[in-house]
Order: C-alpha cells, then structure tokens, then sequence
C-alpha cells in the first residue's frame, strides 16, 4: 500500500482529469482512517465532553482528550490548549497572556515574512494598549535579517514568528531566534503552521514559550488546532473567553476558574476534529517524516529549476535544506489567476493571490504570486504533468 | 430564468464546448468585447475592491441606459467583463437589475459565486448593480 491508497480523494476527476493537488500549504487532504474516525464518532458516540456522566459522553470526553494525549506526546508539550486554529491561538495569545503582561510601550517583534494571523491581533492589541510593533526585515535572499532582529530586541518583550513562511517555504532559524529573544528577556511565540507537517517538533527541547499550529496542515481536519505553551507562561495567562467549561464555579458575584487547559477552552469544543486529530496523528506517527520531508524538498527543487527555465517566469524562495516543499512564483505575462483557472482545467490545483501574506508581497514588489506545495501524497510524475502543463499554457497565453 | 437575447447566445456559444481549458480559452477571448478604459481610469477609485486581479469598471448612464467600460489585467477576469459588456451594455437601469450572476456557472467558466476574494467576478457583479441603482 503506498501513502497515496490512504487519500480517498486523490481518486477523483477533476474537469475530466486525475486530480493533481498541489494547494497543500493551504489545506491537506485527509486520509480515511480520519475521515472513518470523525464518522464513526458521530455514527456511535456522539455526546457532550466534560459533564454528563452517561457512556457516550464518557466515550466522547476519552476521544476527545485522547487528542490532547497524542498531542503531547508528538510535540513533547506539557501544556496543550486546543483551539480552532492557528489563528486562534496567536490571538489567544495576544489576548490571554500579552494583554495580562504588556504595557503601553513595550514592544512585540515581529518580521516581514508574517502570515496576517500573525500580523493583524499585534495590530488590534497594539490600539488598544499601546505596544509597539517592530517589523524585522528580510536579506536580499528574502531569509531573515537577523543584525536586524538582533537590533530590534532591545526592550522587547515578545517576539511573534513565523516558523516556516507560508509563500516562500523558507524556515528560520528559530532555534538561534529563540536563544537571542531569551537572552534579551523577551519570549517567542512562532507560528508553526506551515512547519508542523514538514517536521517533527519537540517543544521542550526547541524552548520556544509559546507554538500555534493547525490541524489541517497535517491531514487532520479543519477548525481545530492548538497552542503549546511553556508552564511559567500558562501561569501568566488570563481567562480570554468566558463560558462553559471553562470555570470551576459561578455565582452572580463571580466566578472562578479551571487551573488546567480547558481555562481557555470555554464552550463545548470540537470534539469530532479532535476525534479525527487524533487518527491523523496516528497515521502520521507511522511515516518517517523526516525522509518525506527530504523527498518533497527535492521535488520542490526540481520544480522551481524547471519553472525558472520557462520564459517570463521569476522564481521566488531557495529551498534550502529545511524549507517546506512550496515554490511560489509568477511570470511576467500569464497574470496567476488565468493560470491557476487554466491549470484547474487539467486537474491541477495550485493556489494563486497574496497569500494573506500583504506585507510579503508588497516585499517582493508584487500583488500576488502563484504558488505549488507539496505533501506526502505527491510524486515528481505530478511535478512534471504540472510542468508540461504550464509549459503548454505560456506557449499558448503569453 | 430568461436572459437577455445576446446574452443567451454567449451561453449557447459555451454550452457547446466541452474541454475545459478551451471554454477559457473562448473565455479569453471576450476580453476584446470590453470597451477598455484609459490609463488614467485605472484609479483607485474605478478599482473593484476584493479581486485578485487589478479590475476597474466604470459606468455610465445615457438615455435612461446603461453603458459600461472596464479593464483587467488578468485576461479572463477580462473576459468576464467582456461578457457582462453585453448583458449590461444599452440595458436599462431595471434590466440591469434584473440579472443574476448565475449565468457564470450555466456557462461553467466559474465553479462558485459565493462572494470572497478569489471571486472577483460576484463583486464586481454586486458593484455594478449597486452603482446602477445609485443611477435610478
């Protein structure tokens, strides 16, 4: 059985054609051991989680907090709040702990490279309380700047990455951003998204404070995700949403609250995707990511040559060893979304815009880029039909 | 429901084709049916809001009629102007407001209406026909 027999979808036509899904840094495609999981928990033991005392919401709470477990043990976390998303989590953060610990004038370090998950809550945050945002910025080679990010540490007191940027592929170097915000007094919150489904992360080791990722980028389902969060900083957190679950006891003169994670889960969570979490964790947990990770990335290096030998073609990204298997580009005639609609045509999905990356793009000197990203279930015959295709399409449009 | 009789013909003219990198290459083609705006007109104030690509319309009322002229710089968002040139052009104001956007989807060059930012083509419908009401 190959990884592809895993992925139901992949057997589909697409316009008539085998479907060729290469929009995989915006969703993953699911496997059906997950799509079985999240089935059968509606078919069989549907129920409220936390409260009631019957057998299907014992079986409900145990599926759920199983994805808790296997969460903790995949990232080697102590502290898993789950929430519906990476964007979630990033504006708990902003919310549960900045707003507990900031001040007018403090400031959050963030880099130009963010996603606007990871743009917009410091922005939100910083008209309410008055912090200050320093945006670091990027080398030539669009990798960081880190004399910049050095630089602009003095007195900060977060520092808001993105772990492996969503439109070039490029990882940064957390592990060396982490030392030098610690030895500056300021904590590290990054944005995992697009790093979670490349590697495999241990959280304790790494020392970050504070990691958001999604679900869906690592072929579990949409709407869930977490926060891992370091112990000294879940102890600085505030309650951000009030509601059930959350709280140990309320009276009409207040109320208190849950010592443990579910403090910042207030109302019934999302216990089928926790469900159907939890199997894609499992399934993961049976494929050495590491060499799928190498394979994708060579891929993606092949891609990105045969993409920069078309004519009017520009290549962004240099996928290097630990970059994400994405390649962005765009060329100088065919605008991306007549190319992304033409390549839809023969079964081919890339994905095309800014990327909810703005900041990025006005970088690049661009409005938006067409961008290819691969994931287990690829091959280097979908790269060169992808290819092919395109090549077919310059000729013809440009 | 009942299209305008040009418009009828462009989605006769789609049905009959069935590969779908030709029904946007066809598609294309209608980017030549737009009367194209000038340089200047590429404003921010002619700018369709929300759309990947850089579209701008402009309309105008004459004799109780409406008349519109636009610009992309993708081609089959231009295309798509093209076609809404001849649903719009020499309408009036009711017969414009009358139409639904529904008639992509007939001709399949769209897969989803549903306004959102890879959906240039539902704003722009939606701003057309709000400036034509302002016309009334």
């Amino acid at each position: 059985m190959s990884i592809r027999d895993d992925f139901p979808i992949l057997n589909r036509k697409v316009n008539g054609e085998s479907l060729v899904y290469l929009d995989n840094a915006a969703t993953t495609q699911k496997p059906q051991i997950v799509i079985t999981a999240m089935n059968d928990y509606y078919q069989n033991s549907n129920a409220n989680v936390h409260r009631a005392v019957h057998t299907l919401a014992g079986e409900a709470t145990e599926g759920y907090e199983a994805c808790r477990n296997e969460l903790k043990n995949w990232f080697n976390a102590g502290r898993v709040i789950i929430t519906s998303g990476t964007t979630e989590s990033i504006n708990l953060v902003a919310h549960a702990w900045a707003r507990a610990n900031l001040v007018a004038g403090d400031a959050v370090i963030l880099t130009e490279m963010e996603h606007h998950s990871d743009i917009v809550p410091w922005q939100l945050l910083a008209q309410d309380i008055g912090i200050e945002l320093r945006f670091v910025s990027l080398n030539e080679d669009l990798t960081l700047d880190l004399d910049a990010f050095e630089a602009s540490l003095v007195g900060a007191k977060l520092v808001a990455c993105v772990h492996t940027s969503n439109v070039l592929g490029i990882r940064n170097p957390i592990e060396k951003i982490i030392k030098m915000s610690h030895a500056n007094g300021a904590k590290v919150l990054l944005d995992s998204a697009q790093a979670v489904p490349h590697e495999k992360i241990d959280f304790k080791d790494l020392d970050a404070d504070f990691l958001a990722c999604s679900a869906h980028k690592m072929c579990g389902p949409t709407g869930i995700g977490c926060l891992l969060v370091k112990e000294d900083s879940f102890n600085q957190m505030q309650p951000f949403m009030g509601g059930g679950d959350m709280i140990q006891t309320v009276t009409i003169s207040g109320s208190t609250y849950q010592e443990n994670e579910h403090k910042f889960e207030a109302g019934t969570p999302r216990i089928a995707e926790g469900v159907g979490w939890a199997a894609a964790l499992k399934w993961l947990s049976k494929i050495d990511l590491h060499s799928e990770h190498l394979r994708l990335l060579e891929i993606a290096r092949w891609t990105a040559q045969q993409i920069k030998d078309i004519p009017g073609m520009t290549v962004f990204g240099r996928h290097a060893d630990g970059d994400s298997a994405v390649v962005s580009f765009i060329h100088d005639s065919v605008h991306p979304e007549d190319m992304a609609r033409l390549l839809d045509a023969r079964g081919i999905a890339i994905r095309t815009g800014h990327h909810c990356a703005q900041p990025l793009m006005q970088r690049l000197g661009v409005e938006g880029t067409m961008r290819v990203s691969f994931y287990l279930y690829n091959n280097q015959a979908e790269a060169e039909l992808l290819i092919e295709t395109m090549k077919g399409i310059v000729e013809r449009f440009s | 429901m009942t299209w305008p009789p040009a418009l009828q013909e462009v989605i006769d003219e789609f049905s009959e084709i069935e590969d779908a990198m030709e029904r946007l290459e066809v598609l294309m083609d209608f980017a030549e049916e737009v009367d194209e705006l000038s340089e200047e007109e590429w404003s921010d104030e002619n700018l369709v809001k929300g759309c990947q690509s850089r579209a701008h319309v402009v309309l105008e009322k004459r004799d109780n009629t409406i008349w519109m002229r636009a610009a992309a710089d993708s081609k089959m968002v231009q295309g798509l102007m093209g076609i809404l040139t001849i649903a719009v052009n020499g309408g009036t104001v009711e017969q414009v407001l009358e139409l639904t956007p529904d008639f992509v989807l007939e001709m399949k060059v769209l897969n989803t209406l549903t306004p959102s930012r890879s959906n240039g083509f539902r704003t722009m419908f939606d701003m057309i026909q709000k400036t034509v009401k302002e016309m009334k």
